[in-house]
């Protein structure tokens, strides 16, 4: 499927991947048959990344992947019936999914491997760090808000353009999780773990700010920009990735189009200065939009004048 | 409706939802033949077929169908009951 010598940390993570879940096996030889050879190493890069976070626990991610390609295909299935998302409350998320460490577990497990084993995932991290980070002026004070499994936070580690690093979540579990995996990626820098609310965020002041895969999971999103956009300075550069269509078992708000996504950027006081959209599976634009299927937009933008 | 009149209604969703397949399509179509019928692409097109068809069928079905005449037959079984 891939040449191991050339990707060792990919090699092995699919080897791994299709020991537990060999029905993936055709998928996943799609899913790299046209990748070249910038997305294949990333896609190492990744896999290295995976491969420390887990430690000796890479059978456990595998499992837990498998687990939640089922959990996404119940919830496919209601998406297409209903045209809506299951739940639309925090309350509701709250109750069904972020109470209980086991499913969260399962799940922050699931979604770690999926940012190798899905195009877009896997887009959305190049995107990242080549049009956000690497254009970052030097000296930034950096913030994460809803760091998750911490490959994000762990890339802004990587580079000197970001001069301090804090990350902020409402849960302190998860902020525990993203702790252990920086050190497990072996950071050694100093980064700020704190617990907020976005909607009770402390006043302060960055230079940067990612908002990566969490305005789906609000019920008000907009108001959660606008928080940002008070929390940005004036030449700063706010990187956004929200999916459409996209149901999750914990994913609230429904974005229907990639231009719902930039326009509640650009109306909570942004200019937009760049955008991606990344279908998931790698299916063509035209045909994700057609159907009405999952769609990772990434929005690169800055505050607007007077804003 | 009869077994002919299923299978038209299903090549047409078929022709639809998977544009770049070219093949025939008859009863021993299977996944496996058409590259966009992937996990994705069933759930979008059992669902099609249950908004077309007024069938239902639980995700233990939609996983378990192997070929269009599985298909077929189930969806004769749910309009008959």
């Amino acid at each position: 499927m891939i040449d191991s010598s050339r990707y060792p940390a990919l090699g092995k993570l699919l080897d791994g991947q299709l020991s537990i879940f060999p029905e993936h096996q055709s998928y996943l030889e799609r899913r790299f048959a046209d990748a070249d050879q910038a997305h294949l190493e990333l896609a190492d890069q990744i896999s290295d990344l995976i491969t420390r976070i887990a430690h000796d626990h890479l059978d456990e991610i595998f499992e837990d992947y498998k687990w939640l390609t089922g959990v996404f295909v119940e919830e496919e299935v209601y998406f297409r019936r209903n045209g809506t998302y299951r739940l639309s409350s925090f309350e509701d998320a709250e109750r069904t999914v972020y109470v209980d460490p086991v499913y969260m577990r399962k799940y922050m497990n699931g979604l770690l491997a999926s940012e190798v084993w899905w195009h877009n995932h896997t887009n959305a991290i190049g995107f990242y760090k080549e049009t956000f980070l690497d254009c970052l002026p030097g000296s930034s004070r950096h913030l994460e808000v809803g760091p998750g499994h911490g490959l994000l936070l762990y890339l802004a580690t990587q580079t000197e353009r970001c001069k301090s690093l804090t990350a902020w979540d409402v849960s302190a579990a998860s902020l525990t999780n993203t702790r252990e995996a920086l050190s497990a990626m072996g950071v050694e820098r100093d980064v700020k773990l704190e617990q907020y609310n976005i909607y009770d965020a402390p006043d302060g002041e960055f230079d940067s700010i990612v908002f990566s895969e969490v305005l789906e999971h609000l019920e008000q999103p907009l108001e959660a920009l606008h928080v940002l956009r008070k929390l940005l300075t004036q030449d700063g550069r706010l990187y956004v990735h929200a999916p459409v269509n996209s149901p999750a078992p914990d994913h609230l708000y429904l974005f229907r189009t990639p231009e719902e996504v930039v326009s509640m950027v650009e109306e909570a006081g942004f200019d937009v200065v760049e955008t991606r959209f990344y279908p998931i599976l790698g299916v063509p634009l035209e045909r994700a939009r057609a159907f009405d299927l999952g769609i990772s937009t990434l929005v690169v933008a800055t505050p607007s004048e007077g804003a | 409706m009869n077994r002919i009149g299923i299978l038209a209604q299903l090549e047409g969703l078929i022709r639809d939802l998977f544009d770049e397949y070219q093949g025939p399509v008859t009863e021993d179509l299977s996944a496996h033949d058409v590259e966009q019928w992937d996990s994705l692409g069933n759930v979008q097109f059992v669902v099609l077929i249950e908004k077309t068809m007024d069938v239902r069928f639980s995700t233990e079905e939609m996983a378990s169908l192997s070929n269009l005449g599985e298909l077929m037959t189930l969806i004769e079984r749910k309009k008959s009951l």
